[in-house]
């Protein structure tokens, strides 16, 4: 449900939570991050820094130069002279991101954690199964066949949660129980209906189903990618996972390790969701790919 | 330059007030966690109240100065030696050039706060020296120091004047004893919670447990109860009732993972899938950073302006009116 009017919520004494909805749903997503552009556009005077997440967004402010009864005013005025979704674009740069599907890497993983923590299925297996799907070939196939959209970052820094915008590709997955204490940087993870790339070592419970070797996260600011910042991806940017074979992977992987992989993007790319409406209007909803 | 002889438990370069303006990316704020007596610690010794100076955690660095410096000591109570001489905190003192400072440990509080005229110059990250180690980002090279690496200090001309101290009464009063009382501030999400759920979290001790550290602060205490709307919700919220669909966290939320509940402090998780219920203001970090594992939390409900009030008064101890010579 997307709610009428954003509900306020206390967060201490310099932050304050806008619910705008309550579920997953992707029109809900798209009008955190719309809002977001137009509170960041408006510039409002004592608004430090804004958080947007699935369907809500958590704003800090400085309550030396605004009250929170302003910044409820201020944001709800912004929120009112929205207008309609429908007529709105947002900027959605689009990144292409080779993975080995079924890599030893992430197998590697969870044979470690099999040995020391708990026995449990292969990551791509109970997908498979929970999913009702044939096969891991099947899995990489409906994993790689839609575009991903940047609902929210992170948890850790460079951490980005990716839902499918091709209904028929969402797929669903149980979390690790007890976590995971490692995940390989780079492996490709799948939790409720979210997919990651882990743009660290990290603790982790998403099922791991692949691995990239392109970074998403990148300190040092190596690569070209990140001159201008260090979290690859942003909220509302899209990424489309592309499944290469080993040689592939062997070649990226030197090329990030050279220094001189160049990161595949459309940086003109414009995300619309009339247009986007539209197209789903058109899916044989019966594929399966 | 200063050289650390001894690192301390876990001392880290810090700035206020820390890491602004990457959040979203995941980056929190870090910063000195008793962002009060940090302040004061820089203002004894001529510096803006933001330079980066060392934060200190039960136990303190020796550290070797390579340069004349004027520095102070603030926060928890500490056993302090400059060249096996005890020396007195919340005072700014001169260091000659061979000088070597002994910290010692924590005798009541769990902080202290060394600032050096002309401040610590490890190169900025993301706008901050604030070290936030998880991601090895800021400070000395991204975590806490280590035996034999060597601190850049800024520019120390015109600055660092002896024998200044800060009044008694405009020090952070970290009490003696173990109990506390916390100030919060209900929400976001304090209707997941029912009334004799509130009504445990506010009349109940809550005893901090070893497991906390600038990451958050684990709570032991009574089973929460959860409202109608943690339990009759959508499954994309997640099974426990105290599952939400992600979302971002405020800087001091407690978070409530299962039924412990966790305050997130200055290096916490910018989001994720539990729900905080109550919210430690500002004017209570001090508190928190003061506290030691098995320390008896009471919190108090106040009002956002009450809290933003607290914080106003923090702020004005935070500046010159505040010092005095020192003997007076």
């Amino acid at each position: 449900m997307i709610y009428d009017e954003p509900r306020f919520k206390l967060g201490g004494d310099r932050f304050v939570e806008m619910e705008l909805g309550d579920e997953l749903d992707f029109d809900l997503n798209f009008l955190v991050h719309a809002l977001t552009a137009r509170v960041r556009a408006a510039a409002l005077d004592g608004i430090v820094e804004l958080l947007p997440n699935m369907a809500s967004i958590v704003v800090s402010y400085d309550p030396e130069r605004i009250g929170y009864d302003d910044v409820v005013r201020e944001i709800g005025a912004v929120f009112g002279a929205m207008g309609s979704l429908e007529d709105v674009a947002l900027p959605s740069p689009l990144y292409t991101v080779p993975v080995l599907y079924f890599d030893p890497v992430t197998r590697a993983c969870w044979e470690d954690y099999c040995a020391r923590i708990a026995e449990k299925e292969y990551d791509p297996d109970l997908m498979v199964r929970l999913n009702g799907l044939e096969s891991r070939a099947q899995l990489a196939r409906i994993h790689s066949a839609t575009e991903y959209w940047v609902a929210a970052l992170g948890f850790y820094p460079g951490l980005a949660s990716l839902i499918a915008l091709d209904p028929r590709c969402r797929l669903t997955a149980p979390k690790y129980n007890p976590p995971r204490t490692w995940t390989p940087k780079g492996a490709l993870g799948y939790g409720g209906s979210v997919t990651c790339l882990y743009p660290a070592r990290t603790p982790g419970g998403y099922q791991i189903i692949g691995h990239s070797p392109v970074p998403v996260f990148d300190l040092a600011q190596r690569l070209r990618a990140f001159r201008d910042r260090l979290a690859l991806l942003r909220p509302g940017d899209r990424v489309r996972f592309v499944p290469v074979g080993r040689d592939e992977y062997d070649h990226v992987a030197a090329r990030v390790e050279a220094g001189d992989y160049e990161h595949q993007m459309a940086a003109y790319a414009k995300f619309s969701i009339r247009d986007y409406h539209a197209w789903l209007a058109t899916l044989d909803m019966r594929v399966r790919f | 330059m200063l050289e650390v002889v001894k690192p301390g438990l876990e001392t880290s370069v810090q700035d206020f007030p820390g890491r602004y303006g990457f959040w979203e990316q995941g980056f929190p704020p870090s910063g000195p966690f008793d962002m009060w007596s940090f302040r004061l610690a820089n203002l004894l010794v001529g510096n803006p109240p933001g330079a980066a100076g060392l934060e200190i955690q039960f136990l303190g660095p020796t550290l070797a100065f390579r340069r004349d410096a004027v520095v102070a000591l603030t926060g928890a109570a500490m056993v302090p030696r400059l060249d096996g001489a005890p020396i007195p905190q919340w005072e700014s003192l001169a260091v000659p050039a061979g000088g070597v400072l002994e910290t010692g440990f924590a005798r009541t509080g769990a902080r202290a706060y060394l600032a050096v005229a002309g401040g610590i110059e490890t190169p900025p990250v993301l706008g901050s020296r604030a070290t936030f180690h998880m991601a090895g980002i800021g400070g000395m090279e991204g975590h806490a120091l280590k035996a034999g690496q060597r601190l850049p200090l800024g520019d120390a001309a015109g600055a660092g004047a002896t024998g200044l101290r800060v009044r008694p009464t405009c020090r952070p009063p970290i009490p003696e004893g173990r109990s506390w009382r916390i100030e919060v501030v209900a929400g976001p999400n304090d209707d997941w919670i029912d009334e004799e759920g509130h009504r445990r979290f506010l009349e109940s001790d809550w005893v901090l447990q070893a497991r906390s550290n600038r990451t958050g602060y684990r709570l032991s205490g009574p089973e929460w109860r959860f409202a109608a709307r943690a339990t009759d919700k959508g499954p994309e919220h997640g099974e426990h009732p105290s599952n939400i669909l992600d979302h971002g966290y405020p800087v001091g939320a407690v978070n409530l993972c299962g039924q412990t509940p966790i305050i997130l402090v200055n290096d916490g998780p910018s989001a994720g899938g539990f729900i905080n219920p109550y919210t430690v203001p500002s004017a209570a970090f001090w508190k928190l950073a003061q506290s030691r594992p098995n320390d008896v939390y009471r919190f108090r409900k106040v009002s956002v302006g009450e809290a933003q009030a607290a914080r106003r008064e923090i702020d004005a101890l935070c500046s010159e009116s505040s010092l005095e010579k020192a003997g007076s």
